[in-house]
């Protein structure tokens, strides 16, 4: 209990670091309203339009595998804990090992099956594809 | 037998064992510092807790603040054969407060149509992200914040939230080169992200607990003895491959070269952080640097045996090794070139989530039979 007392006081501390610098700093700086100052950067020319635009992310599919396979770290930490220990006790090898390889090998399985579809490619546009200028 | 036998009977061994190691009576720091103003209780939890966290926080700030303005420069120099900043003070070591001033007292510049709440926040969010990861690292001494029984768990689960400020910051802008330094960014974190907590994991296995002044105990125990000289049983010695795919994993996690997708500067101007001026900037450069030292703590706790080191005390040891990392990432961006987006999600995906599972399943195996 007490050391998470200690771990939410460096939170306080860790916000209230970055709030006292913003503090600091609008005491030190000057404030130039200027026409044309606040346009967003696009390499010197007038932007066109929002940067709030629809667009292909390209990695959608390894996005969904990334959950599956981050809900699956999270399963395999208490294993690990308890792995060492529990041969210590003298549980036997294929009663601590066998299950977990089990659960890993379901998920091996479906990687290579999302491999194979293609679902870990970078997916190109057919129109890129036809623009190849490259070999 | 019940599993839940296992777990309540191994929790006790490995209470046992940790007394067991040569463990120095090192309550955390928030204790110490509580039992030294004669508090406890909750009075003394807080009081002790503030006062620790102060000092850890300084300690982090101080150390940033040499590595940004002044070592990056010099280090980057040294490797392009060039001299970097020597005008102010001795080694030009006085740019660091001609730099924060200068930085502070810019003007900020709020680009059109910024998404302002998120866009202010962001730089909050990263910087405390990086911070917030260092309560459970030990750093020696007796100077470790707390020690919860997850400490692992912690200290990756407070890194990764950088990620979110860095997506907030990239959507915030209404940049496109930001936009996609942001979505560059998650990119990164959900192909290395893996790797980095199974290779983790692989040393969980090795040290049966979670809790990192036991993973550095079990660091301390002899490994072999050759001509009069015990080594350690430091991870990195016991198992290289786990420790060479956690540091690169950890590059990625960091975002530096030659995974420093999201910032790109020869690519998307600066990333996330193009439409940044004034102190956001600061603390969005300072965020990133924290969180380099967090990575070169983590890899130091889990890898290097944290503290241990001859003659010098513990701490020194523990930042000498932080600063190795911070110099191996310099070392990489000065020497190797960027990966494209296309073969980074392909590195991850294909190489580093096999070869750290491989690890994972040999580690575990080997433990089987070493046990």
């Amino acid at each position: 209990m007490n050391e998470w007392i200690a771990v939410g006081a460096l939170g306080v501390v860790a916000v209230g670091i970055p709030l006292g610098m913003m503090a600091a700093s609008a005491m030190l700086r000057p404030t130039v309203p200027e026409q044309g100052k606040a346009a967003t950067y696009e390499s010197g020319e007038v932007p066109t339009g929002t940067a709030r635009v629809q667009f292909n992310i390209q990695y959608y599919m390894i996005a969904l595998l990334f959950v599956i396979f981050d809900v699956e770290t999270v399963l395999i930490f208490p294993w690990t804990v308890i792995y060492r220990p529990a041969l210590e006790e003298g549980v036997s090898l294929a009663a601590v090992l066998v299950p977990m390889f089990v659960f890993l090998g379901v998920l091996v399985v479906g990687l290579v099956y999302a491999w194979r579809n293609g679902a870990v490619e970078w997916v190109r546009s057919p129109r890129a594809q036809r623009q190849k200028t490259e070999s | 037998m019940t599993g839940g036998d296992v777990v309540l009977q191994t929790t006790n061994a490995t209470n046992a064992t940790g007394a067991g190691v040569s463990r120095p009576p090192s309550a955390p720091l928030a204790d110490s510092i509580a039992g030294m103003l004669g508090l406890d209780g909750v009075v003394g939890a807080v009081v002790g807790g503030l006062i620790g966290a102060f000092l850890i926080a300084n300690v982090m700030l101080t150390t940033t603040a040499i590595a940004g303005p002044w070592a990056k420069r010099k280090i980057t120099a040294s490797f392009t054969d060039r001299i970097a900043v020597n005008r102010v003070g001795p080694f030009g070591l006085l740019i660091i407060v001609a730099d924060s001033v200068r930085l502070l007292s810019k003007e900020l510049i709020v680009p059109d149509g910024v998404d302002r709440p998120a866009w202010d926040l962001a730089p909050i969010v990263i910087t405390f992200s990086a911070l917030i990861g260092f309560a459970v690292i030990p750093f020696g001494s007796g100077l470790q914040l707390a020690d919860p029984e997850t400490g692992v768990v912690f200290v990756f689960a407070a890194a990764s939230i950088a990620s979110v400020g860095v997506v907030m910051a990239g959507y915030a802008s209404n940049n496109k080169y930001s936009l996609l330094g942001g979505l560059r960014a998650i990119a990164s974190n959900i192909a290395y992200e893996i790797p980095l907590i199974v290779t983790a994991a692989s040393v969980v296995i090795f040290a049966g607990t979670l809790q990192m002044s036991e993973i550095v105990a079990v660091q301390r125990q002899p490994l072999v003895t050759v001509a009069g000289v015990t080594i350690p049983q430091w991870f990195a010695i016991v198992n290289p491959f786990a420790f060479a795919l956690f540091t690169l994993a950890n590059l990625a996690e960091i975002g530096r070269n030659p995974f420093d997708l999201p910032e790109a500067p020869t690519e998307i101007v600066a990333g996330f952080q193009t439409e940044y001026s004034s102190v956001y900037f600061v603390l969005l450069y300072l965020g990133e640097f924290i969180h380099i030292f967090l990575g070169g703590a983590i890899a130091a706790t889990l890898f290097l045996g944290g503290p241990a080191g001859p003659v010098l005390p513990g701490f020194v040891w523990f930042y000498v090794k932080m600063w190795a990392f911070f110099l191996f990432t310099q070392w990489a961006r000065s020497a190797v070139p960027r990966l494209r987006i296309d073969q980074f999600l392909d590195a991850g995906w294909k190489g580093m989530l096999v070869l750290s599972f491989a690890n994972l399943a040999l580690t575990a195996i080997l433990v089987g039979v070493i046990v």
